[in-house]
């Protein structure tokens, strides 16, 4: 029809500075991991040498990795079973709420736009046991001070609980967008029926959002693999590595072990994980919801 | 427009071509980052910029003198930089100053790796420079000192040594103690203590008293180790350290769980600051200076916190200096102090392909390292020479009392064994200072499987063939 | 009585969690105008008798705050407008011209990209970078923050490219335009709503971005916001009121940003989030 729109060669010119930096900064360096981490490169030396799976063997032999991994776990299970019921709620109550239903949505969405280092560090205040926001409050109660961020009982909840903080908002907003794009006869038959507002919610609304509902988890997930930033700033993996987590763990073997080849291997461990968790989660779970939904 | 699109177009590809030309030609790379200077990047920085003219050259100086505690010795470097800069025509010196811990562990690491240092570096001396020196990442020093004549002139320079090459030059040397708090102790008509029973007893009264006994701050795993270190090596010697990456020793022998033991036996009685696990380093001196904590174990570098306009200027002559003392059953020397002379400047290789830039090395160690800076170093700042240098000359410069206290510790020591991090391998240093202290600290090991932890790291480490 | 319980019970709920939004904010400011850390453990939840504004003085000084502000926003800036013109073409290409498969395969291709979890990538990244000898200059943010938002981007554009009719460009074709043309004249302009909410997007992420920027970059001078003020932080801990009047400075230009532009910035993250 119009020969404008295919000449070859003006598709390549508007496709290859895009593809260009896709290939360099997302396949080549899958291809790169790949490479070194079957080596055991210090990544200062000159040489390099070949080394086969030993990098892997000693990652999966490793207690501090399946402790890492059990953190990034941590991040799953938190996120699908604390923020993703909080997030439901709160998005049903704010729907449903007549008034101040802006003033909700603006102020819980705030500290998703913040830098997860500012929030870090603000946050590091927070449990601090001195003078820290939450102590004082506990200790309004007589409850001793607790020390969140240097104890290993309680280091990794309070990141967990930051993190909640951050994306709660976020989440909610996304789920509320759905939920009011419910069409308004839906509720009105119900209610004509004689259902109560708990009813309608649970019957109509929830399944409607379903599937957004999926997504979120779908995000929590891929949000809890990479998770790096906000242990780096709040307690560096410490107290005693109890909440290094996969890519922190990467970082710290790679740079400050002088084990970049090993490093490396954790990296393609950390994606064959994310795929595994994603694959299990679209096969098991998100099949299922679309069953009942449809 | 159509104009402006084979503009937009072209501008594109050049961006483009510039990115294929990997590891290429990049000189053009700064010209439009505004102020991204990119003075570290030496090779291409010979590139673009003529060689032997009096044309305005910049050099990159990492340091690590930040925060409040450290302006002192920033004021020292900040002096050799001027002299510098005016010594070699068209010189800037840039001062990039970086947490001591973060430089060492990860930012110089990752520059090596990266081939760009900055040209002048604080350099950690064993292992660091030797795994440095072994790639050639470091500037030979060896014909610099000859020709200035100082290469006797340091009391210790094998930390920096790699097959018989210089490649770094110390700084200064610390030993390590307890800083105590004078005040207190003429209070409770106590003495520094003579043996380990007296000290552990003033540990208790303090507690009792209702004080802190220990500064305590363990988010980084140097600090707690310093005591720690100290403690097993009064138990198992001062040389056990050493013998473990030969494996004449091990981590696992009962005299040195009998150090973590002792540790662990403070930890339990409560005789550190509560929640240390989660304070940085310069939490330590506050709760010292605050008088919150009675003592606290720290390096000599320590006492310029306590000089006029400093943090502990309140604790100006209050403050007294002594050795761990002799414990029961130790092996080996009991006054043995935990001495090192690791810290220093190293210099990238890339400066000897640059005349004017080893002209610059050259004048600055000329200037940093000669006997007046050592001096001053000692006197506003509390750094042990790392020189030679003539002892009427020490002493007449040594007016302060705590001063004069560390130095009478050192010279009644009979020997001196650095510190771990500087023995091991890279592995067994993160195992301890990031897994092991703090586990222990926080209750979730014990001094055994510590031991039978550390050993099984340090194996590893021995076995690999780098 | 009961129905005007009913009523006000979410109110009561939602406005707690509010609370618990916001209290942190109220605290760290009004902890940024007290006098030192013991008038904050003496009086943390109210607001100090006594304002001291010495601790934004001071933040500002030690902190170089307005140095990695000015870093942050031009390379924050610089990246999300580079990324949608290169991602514009892609997705202009891939749903305007007509290249049989290749259409199909280099759309997939990238969003495979979307999968992938970045922060796995950091070290080959980093070796490249190097290698580019662009190691501690802004470019070595510049170009991954480039890369990296060029998936999403794509896929928010042609979503919305492909939405548009096909009737348009065949009046270009016959008023004689070429495909670029038709791209510059008529799909760009088409598109600007699609790109604010992309550009608003990537230019929070990159804003925020802390790990490429804690290890690519050692001069302080070329620090951003974030990894500046974790910085700051590290050396001046002890004092939290200082570190407050820090933290008030690094927030509340977002929040301004973000009290002008609220609407198009939830629209555009949650967008972001879902076709993510």
């Amino acid at each position: 029809m119009n020969k404008a729109l295919k000449n070859p060669l003006v598709f390549t010119l508007f496709v290859l500075p895009a593809l260009f930096l896709f290939l360099m900064f997302f396949v080549y360096p899958i291809f790169s991991s790949i490479y070194y981490s079957l080596t055991s490169w210090n990544g200062v030396s000159d040489t390099v040498k070949y080394t086969g799976l030993t990098n892997f063997k000693k990652a999966l032999g490793d207690e501090r990795f399946w402790i890492s991994a059990k953190n990034n776990g941590w991040f799953i299970i938190f996120s699908c079973f604390v923020q993703v019921p909080l997030i439901v709620l709160f998005s049903l109550l704010i729907a449903n709420v007549k008034k101040l239903k802006g003033l909700y949505k603006t102020a819980v969405f705030m500290p998703a736009i913040m830098s997860t280092a500012v929030i870090g560090i603000l946050w590091g205040f927070i449990y601090e046991p001195n003078i820290g926001l939450i102590n004082k409050i506990i200790g309004l109660f007589g409850v001793d001070p607790i020390y969140w961020l240097s104890d290993e009982r309680f280091a990794m909840l309070s990141i967990l609980i930051t993190n909640a903080w951050q994306w709660t908002g976020f989440y909610i907003v996304m789920v509320l967008a759905a939920i009011l794009s419910i069409p308004g006869e839906l509720d009105e038959a119900a209610k004509i029926d004689g259902a109560t507002g708990v009813q309608r919610a649970l019957r109509i609304t929830l399944p409607l959002i379903m599937p957004i509902i999926s997504i979120v988890i779908m995000l929590s997930i891929a949000g809890a693999m990479k998770a790096a930033d906000i242990v780096i700033v709040m307690t560096k993996g410490g107290p005693a590595g109890s909440t290094e987590v996969m890519a922190t763990y990467m970082i710290k073997y790679a740079i400050t072990n002088f084990k970049y080849g090993y490093g490396n291997a954790i990296a393609v461990l950390i994606f064959m994980f994310t795929l595994v968790v994603t694959a299990f989660y679209q096969l098991v779970i998100a099949r299922r919801n679309e069953r009942i939904e449809y | 427009m159509k104009k402006s699109l084979t503009m937009l177009l072209s501008l594109i590809f050049v961006t483009s071509a510039l990115m294929t030309g990997c590891g290429g030609n990049n000189n053009n790379k700064t010209t439009n980052a505004g102020e991204a200077t990119n003075a570290p990047d030496a090779t291409n920085a010979a590139a673009t910029e003529e060689p032997v003219s009096s044309e305005p050259f910049e050099m990159t100086i990492r340091h690590t003198q930040v925060g409040a505690d450290k302006q002192k010795r920033l004021a020292i470097l900040e002096d050799v930089v001027g002299k510098v800069q005016g010594e070699v025509p068209g010189l800037t010196f840039k001062l990039d100053g970086v947490d001591s811990d973060v430089n060492r562990k990860e930012k110089l690491r990752g520059e090596m790796a990266a081939g760009n240092p900055p040209e002048i570096f604080d350099l950690f001396g064993s292992p660091d420079s030797k795994i440095y020196a072994k790639e050639s990442k470091l500037l030979d020093l060896t014909p610099i000192l000859e020709e200035l004549g100082i290469k006797d002139k340091f009391s210790n320079l094998d930390p920096f040594t790699y097959e018989g090459k210089i490649y770094g030059l110390p700084i200064g040397g610390s030993g390590e103690g307890f800083f105590y708090n004078k005040g207190y102790y003429t209070e409770k008509g106590w003495k520094a203590p003579t043996t380990f029973a007296e000290l552990e007893q003033q540990l208790a009264d303090i507690k009792a008293d209702g004080k802190v006994p220990l500064a305590g701050a363990s988010k980084a795993g140097w600090v707690p180790l310093m005591l720690a270190n100290h403690l097993w090596s009064r138990y198992a010697g001062p040389d056990v350290t050493a013998k473990f990456p030969t494996g004449e020793a091990k981590w696992s022998d009962a005299n040195v769980v009998k150090g973590f033991s002792k540790y662990k036996e403070w930890i339990d009685k409560g005789y550190f600051k509560k929640g240390e696990l989660g304070f940085e380093y310069a939490e330590y001196t506050t709760q010292f200076t605050s008088g919150e904590a009675i003592l606290m174990y720290d390096g000599t570098w320590k006492s310029s916190v306590f000089k006029a306009g400093q943090s502990g200027e309140g604790m100006i002559g209050k403050v007294g200096f002594f050795n761990i003392p002799p414990v029961e059953g130790g092996v080996g020397d009991q006054t043995a102090l935990m001495r090192d002379v690791n810290n220093g400047y190293g210099f990238s290789a890339s400066v000897a392909d640059d005349e004017r830039q080893l002209a610059a090395v050259k004048s600055f160690i000329k200037n940093l390292f000669n006997e007046e800076m050592q001096l001053r170093g000692l006197v506003e700042d509390g750094v042990l020479p790392a020189m030679k240098i003539d002892q009427a000359k020490l002493n007449s410069s040594i007016t302060d009392d705590l001063m004069s206290e560390i130095v009478a510790v050192l010279n009644s020591s009979q020997s001196s064994f650095p510190a771990f991090d500087s023995l091991v391998q890279a592995d067994v240093t993160t195992e301890i200072s990031n897994i092991q202290i703090q586990s222990l600290i926080g209750g979730q090991t014990t001094p055994e499987k510590m031991g039978a932890a550390l050993q099984k790291v340090q194996e590893e480490a021995n076995a690999a063939v780098e | 009585m009961l129905r005007n319980l009913k009523k006000s019970l979410p109110h009561v709920v939602l406005l707690s969690y509010l609370l618990v939004i916001l209290f942190p904010f109220l605290f760290v400011l009004f902890s940024s105008v007290k006098k030192d850390n013991n008038e904050i453990a003496l009086n943390p939840f109210g607001i100090p008798k006594e304002f001291v504004f010495n601790n934004y003085v001071e933040a500002w000084v030690n902190a170089k705050i307005s140095t990695y502000f000015f870093n942050s926003l031009y390379i924050s800036i610089f990246a999300s407008v580079v990324t949608i013109l290169l991602g514009a073409m892609f997705a202009f290409a891939v749903t305007r011209m007509r290249q049989g498969k290749w259409n199909g395969i280099l759309f997939s291709l990238v969003l495979i990209g979307m999968l992938i979890p970045n922060n796995a990538l950091m070290l080959p990244i980093y070796t490249i970078v190097r290698k580019l000898g662009i190691l501690n200059t802004h470019w070595a943010l510049i170009i991954p923050y480039i890369a990296n938002a060029i998936p999403f981007t794509i896929i928010i554009l042609a979503a919305f490219m492909r939405s548009l009719p096909r009737e348009i460009e065949e009046a270009a074709v016959m008023d004689g335009l070429k495909a670029q043309g038709i791209f510059a004249r008529i799909i760009v302009p088409l598109t600007i709503p699609a790109m604010v909410t992309v550009f608003i997007v990537n230019f929070l992420g990159n804003w925020n971005e802390f790990l490429l920027a804690n290890y690519f970059l050692s001069n302080d001078e070329l620090r951003t916001l974030p990894v500046g003020m974790v910085q700051f932080r590290d050396q001046y801990q002890m004092n939290y009121a200082q570190m407050s009047a820090g933290i008030v400075y690094s927030v509340v230009p977002v929040i301004i940003i973000y009290a002008i532009l609220q609407e198009k910035i939830i629209e555009g993250v949650t967008a972001g989030g879902v076709k993510g």
